[in-house]
């Protein structure tokens, strides 16, 4: 099993608050891995080390490794890794321009100029988001017409436009209704085939049903990374027995 | 056991609709005023319009009302005002935005939070002083540099407003750009796109509307100004010849308002050609209020596919007005560089404007942030400048006996504490007259009445009102209480018109500030039994009182500085006693630095003393505004 993604010793912390303490979690290639665990346990501050948001806070502080096929992340050219590493947000965040444009942000940002080569990802990447049948007739318009469920989706196909290897995801369901999930879950399932997923989660039936790899924190801390079967029947940790099953959290 | 609850009831009833009268009165009174200044405005200008006829005023380039053969014609007035404006805004609204963008996105937030409200600061300097600063200072410089007979001229006057419209725009940029959602800015670097392709793409699109808002601001400022490009322009109604002779004199309308109306006879054809000018000046304020709301309205609606259709010749319009907008700069270039440093410049600009395609996004995020950098620098160098020209050479000045002191030797010597006292007496009637008439306008339109034709055109007259030139509140002041109801020049038509002028500020601000009251909070008074009143006076009042009250200071600040409302109407330049009859003239700090620096050879500390005063004490109301609101946001949040 190749991990692409490995931390090792990563402590952060945001002025003298330390949000993560020493977390070692290797992360498969081509996998869904989740991450779990009760508000304020760090697994959306692990999620945003990989592509190095947490530098947007001037607080924020971070010690240790994490290996991306081999070379450190906190030594990388942010703007080059973002590339490889993107991200899906909490909030649909389409920007105020038109759904063709949304999409087509991110590969004019890295030098296309060909109107043809842009229609071609513009298609391909809506079609990988599950949205092009929904938007095809009117790509012009703005994307901020689109319901949530839809603006979530063309967020995803704005971060594959960039044609990344990993896709972070940061609760992308929190905002949405069940229908738009259950979509948006189906589409993480198809998206492995290409991509690697993290994806931080509340929601543990989501965990368990779009993950292979579930990893639940605690407190800053990494308590247990397993296969997300074992994890939701017969986790080691009774820790994460005790939050898995609700009685906790 | 009924009866008194029932009589109980009955009062309240009454008390209810008493208090709600007196809220119409006074919204009554605001609009009366508003349709009187109008018509009285529109009326006496209507002999002019029939005399020349309107073709002949507006087309007509030549402006000769006291020559043998007299003749009415605007055209070039028009022209200069419009050649004046663009040259501010070319000036100011790059510079404006580089430090907008600089302070929202680049600066460290310790920075942003001290820039931040000493810019606002410096929107508050009065007019006047800018004018005195651009005739010592930058005319005198522009003459000796560039070897010209007179720095008094379009360059000048376009500098000078661009940079009182600087604050203005880099203020309210500010605001516009701070507002951005943050979800956009982490949504295009998560894309793995530049900080600086995040700004120019996303950031700054998202807030266009706010920065458009910003421009019209300080387009409609510099339209308006009337002191300072009075001070600096040179004032011959002329055209440029070549029109880029950005070292013409020139001669805006509201300059020819302050310069003829002392002069003028009244009842004259040149009398009534004024009140045209005026007309003329409500025109262009209406257009930029009109230009102002489609800006609004446009950006706040999504754009739908129809609106595509006129892409191809939307680019076009583009292409033409950014080559139109380069061709003006460079003619400024070259004015104020000389031919070689501008052809040196325009080649950088053109190879950076051209190449930044094929350079990498980094080297094109770092030239960027560096010309944004150089920008704010330059902002903050000349407002730096100024201050300290204008504090260096006054505080030596002032003294215990300047302050004091009435004036003597047409104010070459003694002080200048009648004009003080007179310019507080001024301020001070004016917000008595304006507090009770704008906050009641204000709570009847939000808290009493629903949209209809009455709030509709108090609204719209209000607005237009706002945007007027303060001069033309001077003109009016001037034919209808110093002339028609024959007060001559005294205290009273001077508070009036500050009055009148700040009147709509105030309805505006405390409209925002009710509106910004959440109905919620509302609803849960009137469900506990509570009336209407009671609701008003304990719940929506004390949560809006911090946004009234800074509206309030803020207009007393601005009445405080300006000159042209009272200089025909109230002050006159020298005057041995302090009177306390409201029908006696005044002396006032404004329009005793105006005559000084105009009129009076030999008086420079004097001069820069009374700026210093000035300032100072502008300054002081503006303070207080800023401590007041954050002490009433404190306690809201205790």
């Amino acid at each position: 099993m190749t991990s692409v993604i490995h931390t090792h010793h990563l402590n952060l912390s945001y002025g003298s608050k330390q949000a993560l303490f020493d977390v070692d979690f290797p992360f498969e290639e081509k996998k869904v891995t989740a991450l779990i665990g009760p508000s304020g346990c760090g697994k959306s501050t692990l999620l945003r080390c990989f592509n190095r948001m947490n530098d947007l806070i001037p607080s924020c502080k971070i010690t240790g490794e994490i290996l991306f096929r081999g070379e450190n992340i906190l030594n990388a050219d942010p703007v080059e890794l973002r590339k490889q590493i993107g991200m899906v947000f909490q909030r649909p965040n389409p920007f105020p321009k038109s759904i063709y444009d949304n999409i087509a942000y991110g590969p004019r940002a890295h030098g296309e100029r060909d109107a043809g080569k842009l229609d071609a990802i513009v298609e391909k990447s809506l079609k990988g988001a599950a949205l092009w049948d929904e938007v095809k007739d009117r790509l012009h318009d703005s994307a901020l017409g689109l319901s949530g469920g839809q603006q979530q989706r063309l967020c995803i196909a704005r971060t594959l436009a960039v044609s990344p290897e990993i896709i972070l995801m940061d609760e992308p369901c929190s905002a949405l209704d069940p229908i738009a999930t259950s979509k948006i879950e189906t589409l993480i399932t198809e998206l492995k085939k290409n991509y690697t997923v993290i994806i931080v989660t509340h929601n543990m039936q989501q965990a368990a049903r779009v993950s292979d790899t579930t990893g639940f924190m605690y407190l800053g801390k990494l308590v247990e990374v397993d296969d997300t079967k074992k994890i939701f029947s017969n986790p080691s940790e009774e820790l994460t027995e005790r939050y898995v099953t609700g009685r906790f959290g | 056991m009924t009866e008194p609850t029932h009589t109980a009831a009955h009062t309240r009833l009454l008390r209810e609709k008493i208090i709600k009268s007196i809220w119409l009165l006074t919204a009554l009174i605001s609009a009366a005023a508003v349709v009187f200044i109008l018509g009285y405005l529109i009326y006496t200008a209507l002999p002019a319009f029939m005399e020349v006829g309107i073709p002949g005023f507006l087309f007509n380039t030549e402006w000769n009302p006291t020559g043998s053969d007299p003749s009415y014609g605007v055209a070039a007035l028009i022209v200069d005002t419009l050649l004046v404006t663009i040259g501010a805004l070319i000036f100011a609204v790059p510079l404006g935005i580089a430090s907008a963008v600089y302070l929202s996105y680049l600066a460290p937030s310790r920075i942003r939070d001290t820039v931040k409200p000493i810019i606002e600061l410096l929107a508050g300097i009065p007019s006047v002083v800018y004018g005195f600063f651009g005739m010592v200072v930058l005319c005198s410089f522009l003459r000796t540099t560039l070897d010209i007979p007179s720095g008094f001229s379009w360059l000048a006057a376009s500098i000078i407003l661009g940079i009182m419209a600087l604050p203005t725009i880099v203020s309210v940029s500010e605001d516009a750009l701070f507002a951005v959602p943050k979800d956009y800015k982490e949504a295009s670097l998560g894309l793995g796109t530049t900080y600086w392709h995040t700004i120019s793409r996303v950031l700054l699109p998202a807030a266009a509307s706010g920065i458009s808002a910003a421009v019209v601001l300080g387009m409609g400022r510099a339209i308006g100004e009337t002191m300072a490009v009075m001070m600096v322009a040179g004032n011959a109604a002329i055209i440029p010849d070549p029109i880029w002779n950005v070292l013409s004199p020139v001669r805006t309308l509201t300059a020819t308002l302050g310069i003829e109306m002392a002069e003028v006879a009244t009842g004259s054809m040149h009398y009534y050609a004024l009140f045209g000018v005026a007309v003329i000046l409500l025109i262009i304020a209406l257009l930029v209020n009109i230009a102002s709301s489609w800006i609004i309205k446009r950006t706040q609606t999504p754009r739908s596919s129809d609106s595509r259709l006129s892409a191809q010749s939307r680019k076009w319009l583009k292409y033409i007005l950014a080559a139109v907008l380069c061709v003006l700069f460079f003619c400024f270039l070259v004015a104020a560089l000389g031919v070689f440093l501008a052809v040196i410049v325009a080649v950088l600009l053109a190879v950076w404007y051209f190449g930044r395609a094929k350079i990498s996004s980094s080297l094109a995020e770092r030239c960027s942030f560096g010309v944004i950098y150089l920008c704010t620098g330059v902002v903050i160098l000349t407002l730096a400048i100024i201050l300290w020209d204008i504090f260096s050479n006054g505080i030596p000045a002032i003294s215990w006996e300047f302050l004091t002191a009435s004036p003597s030797d047409l104010g070459r010597s003694g002080g200048i504490y009648p004009a003080i006292i007179g310019t507080l007496q001024l301020v001070g009637g004016a917000i008595l007259v304006a507090l009770p008439i704008g906050i009641g306008a204000a709570i009847y339109l939000i808290e009493y009445s629903r949209e209809n034709l009455l709030t509709r055109a108090l609204r719209t007259g209000n607005d237009l009102l706002n945007g007027t030139p303060s001069i033309v509140f001077g003109l009016f002041g001037f034919a209808f209480f110093v002339i028609y109801l024959n007060w001559g020049i005294c205290m009273l038509a001077g508070q009036i018109c500050l009055a009148l002028m700040i009147l709509p500020t105030i309805v505006r601000t405390t409209e925002e500030a009710l509106k910004s009251v959440p109905n919620s909070l509302r609803e849960a008074s009137l469900g506990l039994g509570a009336t209407k009143w009671q609701t008003i006076k304990k719940v929506v009042l004390p949560s809006a009182a911090p946004g009234i009250l800074t509206g309030a200071i803020l207009s007393i600040g601005r009445a405080a500085g300006e000159t042209a409302p009272i200089m025909f109407t109230a002050v006159v330049f020298t005057k041995r006693f302090v009177t306390m009859d409201v029908f006696d003239p005044v002396m006032a700090l404004p329009f005793h630095l105006y005559v000084l620096s105009t009129s009076v050879p030999g008086a420079t500390a004097q001069q820069y003393g009374t700026a210093v005063v000035l300032i100072v004490l502008v300054m002081l109301i503006y303070l207080a505004a800023i401590l007041l609101r954050r002490h009433f946001q404190q306690k809201l949040l205790r």
